[in-house]
This record gives C-alpha cells, structure tokens and sequence, in this order.
C-alpha cells in the first residue's frame, strides 16, 4: 500500500513539474522578456532572471501605433460575437434538451459535424458570398463568421447544465400556471447561470482568437483586429521582438482579466457538469 | 418529459437557420465555381464540368498536402491524447493548489493564436531562443539548431505547439468526464485489488467514453481545420513540408488566385470530412440510455 502511494507520488510530481515547465514557464518567459531590452532579447546567452528593464515596448506600443483602434474593433467584435452566440445557443440548448422534438439526435450530431466546415473550407465561398451582398469590411462580416465558430460547441457545453436540472421543477411551475417565458426567464436562466456564463467566456474567446477571416475579409486598416494587427509585425523581416511582445501580452490582457474574474465558472463550467 | 416537436423546432430554429445559411450557401457556391475555370475573382470562367476534380485528384501537390494533413491529425491526436490525459489525471489527484491550476492551465487556449505563435517563435528562435541555449547548456545540443529548417522538424515542431494550445482545453473536457465517474467504484476495486493501471484501464477508460466520442470527433475536425499557426510559423515551408489542405487551399486561393481551383479542392475536403463524420458518429456513437 505504501509503496503504491510512493509511485503514485514521484508521478504526481514529476507530471507537476512537466506541467509547469511546458504550459506555465512560456508565459513567463514573454512577459518578463516584453520588460527586457532589445539587445537582452536576442542576446544568445539567456537568464532567467532578467538582467534589464525597461517600458520603451509599451511606450512605443500604446503611444506610437495603432494598439487602441485594434482594440476597439476586437472588443466591438467580441462582444457582439458573445451575445448573439449566447442568445442562438441558450434558445437552441433549451429546445434539444428540455423539449425533446422529432430530430433532435439529428440536430445535436449535425452541429457537432458543423464543425467539420468552418475554417478554410468555407473562406473562399464566404469571402465571395460577402463581396457579392457587400458585407466585406465590416463588422457583421465578422460576427456572422465567429457566431458560425462558436455556436456548435456551446450547444453541447449547455446540455450539461440543462440536463441537470429536474424537470419536475419546471412541470410543477406549469401546473402553477406559468408561462413558457416565466419558466425559461425566472427557472431555467437563473440555474443554468454557471453554464451560461462559462458559454459566454467561451464565445468570446473564440471570437478574440480568431486570425484567418479576420485577415481576409477585413482590408481597412481602420478595422482590423488585434490579432491580424499583430501578425502583421510577426510578418515583418526585419522582426521589432520588443513591440511585438508588448502586443502580445496586451493582447491577452482582456482575455485574461475577464478570466480573473469569472474564470472559475468556466472551468467548473467544463469540468463538474456531468457529460452523460 | 413528453416530445414537444413544434416548440422545440421553434426554440432550435435560428441557430439551425444561422448555421445552413453560412454553411449551405457559401457551399452551393464553392461546388458552382468547381465546375468553372474562373481565375480572377469577379470574372465570370468558362464551364469545365468536372474538369477540375479529375486533374486536381491526380495533382501531387493535392496527394502531398493530404498526406500531410492525414500526419497532422495523427500526430497532433497522439501528441494531444498523450498530454491532455497527464494533465487531466494530474489535477485529478487532489494535491493542493490543484483548483488554481485548473482554472489556470487553460491559457495557452484563452490566449489568440497570434500570440501562441510570437511566444514559439521567441523559444525556439535559432539565434537566440531559450529552448536552443537550455539544450546546450545541459549538452544535449552542440551547437543552436533551427527548429523550423528541417521538413521534419518544422512539422513536429508545429504538431508540438498546436498540441500545446489545444490539450489543456480537451483535458478540461476530460476532466468532467472523471467527475461524472462514481468514486465508489473505485472504492471497491481497491478491496478487490486492483492497482491503478487497471483502474485506468476497466473504470476510467470506459466511462469515459461519450467523452471521448465527442473529443474524437470534434478533435479531429478541428486539427483538420488548423490554419493560422502553420501559416504564420512557417507558411507551409520548407519545401512544402508543412502544406495541409487548409493552407492549400488558402494559397490556391489568395496567392495563386486559381479560385475554382480553391472551390474545388473545397468541396473535396468537405466531402472527406463528411464522410469521416458519419462514419465516426456510426460506428462509435455512444448508446442513448435515457
């Protein structure tokens, strides 16, 4: 018995330590780096612990390029993205999953196939469906697309949280004479909460991440977002690493304040649903 | 409950008309412009028929990026599979702090690909990485070596960092997958004794398995779909090493400019995904019990 539990904890430390190495250790890397100066950065000898500091990056990045107008269009995008993805998904959760219809299997394995679309397949035809009803350089371009991306899986996230709660909690507010709408508005929403929110972060995330039609459907440099902003410098040949660190780290910020505060409904979101 | 057919269309009915439009339309038109030869976008093309699909078909550079994209899958699904269970497992194993980690190692997902691909591309760089000068140091490198020079290393060093953007997510997934597993079971197999290698293999795999179905699927179609970290890393380079279809088809498209050729390589693609989607969700689809 003893032994067993040895093993079990020189495993556990070693699948720790490789953990932290591979999925922590980079993010340090390029935050403490984004404060280094440029000759620390592609200097060949490395520390880790940096032997420069300096705000130039940032200085260079907030007052010098065009951070804010990135900014501004991802955030637009983003959250117009969430919301319409949160409404389509919540409504469609309920209907596959609390209603039960003839088809429904068929609706539920379809949208996970949707998946199998998206990305490069779809971006020529969309490219010019959109050139054609005059939708190219715009916002609308981009919702249409994110929505597409992350309606699927947030159907399947919501079933969880729907599945758990009791119908006879919803069929004893009928016999009280409820409506569908007082049902769904005061029970439903209120206890599928935790799902809902941890959809929403999962919607915007795709959203924000999002480079491929970004980058071909956008042209304007008045609406590009942060991501085709910043690989626009990754392209570059001569690489400025300095600013492009900066704008990475401040391109996650948003993301990663969001998940400061309402990170964990997302994790129990995926992990303490029962997927059954 | 009982089925509710015509509400229950009604509550599913604007994202199922959201999702057909964006998909069957933009379809439609792609296997339209298949059976043309237009080249600029705007021009209207000569109709060819399937003219396109039979010289496509034989075209090496079609065979090389499906080979290559056939690699990344299996690459990418081994690499991920490998790590997601680690991590899945580890966090799993309640030690302290295992919460902070769970809603933590989940960055590398929430972050944007542009970044995943600026942080690798610093680590691994050949002048100054800190991947290159850690491996000298502890002298398993004589000298910097270029991760992305080499066919075969610019392809495994992709798998590597894809499968590091996507496996804590899909550990995350099956993470809920262990919670859902009754702790007794494990109890009792203890007084049966079991060590932990059969508990793995009889209790966890097992009822893990609608999990896995769906990770399976969607796993697999969402590698397929990789575009921008093999694109901004290395476009597809060298030698075309790092060319799957999705980059295909983009260069066809947007470099090259041949858009029927794009259209046709599209409805290709859609084809073989289709046909692996049924197949998978034939074959292993998890019986219903409720």
């Amino acid at each position: 018995m003893i032994k067993e539990n040895n093993i079990k904890l020189i495993f556990l430390s070693l699948s720790l330590l490789l953990i932290i190495l591979i999925f922590f250790f980079p993010f340090f890397w390029i935050i403490t780096s984004s404060f280094k100066t440029p000759e620390e950065i592609i200097a060949t000898s490395t520390t880790i612990i940096p032997r420069s500091f300096t705000l130039e990056h940032y200085n260079k990045i907030l007052f010098n390029s065009d951070f804010f107008i990135y900014l501004k269009n991802s955030l637009i995008v983003s959250f117009s993205s969430m919301i319409i993805s949160i409404i389509l998904s919540v409504s469609a959760a309920y209907g596959l999953h609390k209603l039960k219809f003839y088809g429904n299997k068929f609706v539920e394995y379809s949208l996970l196939v949707t998946y199998a679309f998206p990305g490069v397949i779809l971006l020529v035809p969309i490219y010019l469906l959109f050139a054609k009803v005059n939708l190219l350089n715009s916002y609308f371009a981009l919702i249409i697309v994110n929505v597409l991306f992350a309606t699927p899986f947030a159907v399947w996230m919501l079933k969880a949280f729907f599945m758990l709660i009791p119908n006879e909690i919803e069929e004893a507010a009928y016999i009280d004479g409820a409506s569908r709408y007082i049902v769904i508005s005061r029970i439903i929403v209120p206890l599928a909460a935790p799902g809902i929110a941890s959809v929403s972060i999962f919607c915007f995330i795709i959203s924000w991440t999002e480079y491929l039609f970004a980058s071909i459907l956008i042209s304007g440099d008045d609406l590009k977002t942060l991501p085709v902003g910043l690989a626009g410098i990754v392209g570059q040949y001569q690489i400025d690493w300095g600013f492009l660190l900066s704008g990475a780290v401040l391109a996650s910020l948003p993301v990663i304040l969001i998940f400061v505060f309402i990170g964990r409904y997302f994790v129990s979101g995926l992990t303490e649903g029962s997927v059954k | 409950m009982k089925k509710n057919n015509i509400e229950g269309w009604l509550f599913v009915f604007p994202l199922v008309i959201w999702i057909s439009l964006i998909i069957l339309v933009p379809i439609y038109i792609a296997f339209e412009l298949s059976l043309f030869n237009v080249k600029i976008i705007g021009t209207s093309g000569k109709f060819v028929g399937i003219d396109n699909y039979i010289k496509l078909l034989g075209k090496s550079k079609f065979i090389n990026a499906s080979l290559n994209s056939l690699y990344w899958i299996i690459g990418n699904a081994i690499c991920q599979t490998f790590l997601a269970f680690t991590i899945a497992l580890t966090i799993n194993y309640k030690f302290p702090g295992n919460k902070i980690m769970a809603n933590w190692i989940i960055l590398s997902f929430i972050i944007p690909t542009v970044v995943v691909v600026v942080i690798w591309k610093l680590m691994l760089s050949s002048s100054s990485g800190v991947i290159n000068s850690v491996l000298i140091d502890i002298g398993l490198l004589d000298e910097a070596t270029g991760f992305f020079s080499s066919p075969n290393k610019a392809f495994m060093s992709l798998v590597l960092i894809n499968s590091w953007r996507w496996s804590p997510f899909l550990a995350l997934i099956i993470l809920s997958g262990l919670n859902s597993i009754n702790r007794e079971m494990y109890d009792a197999s203890k007084v049966d004794g079991a060590n932990f290698v059969q508990q793995f293999l009889f209790i966890t795999f097992p009822n893990l398995k609608s999990v896995l179905f769906v990770l399976g699927l969607v796993g697999t179609l969402l590698s397929f779909n990789i575009f921008d970290i093999i694109w901004l890393i290395t476009k597809g380079g060298p030698s075309s090493a790092t060319t799957t279809l999705p980059l295909l088809i983009y260069e066809t498209a947007f470099t090259k400019f041949r858009i029927s050729q794009a259209a046709t390589l599209s409805i290709i693609t859609s084809f073989l995904l289709l046909l692996f989607s049924i197949l998978f969700i034939k074959s292993m689809a998890p019986k219903e019990d409720d």
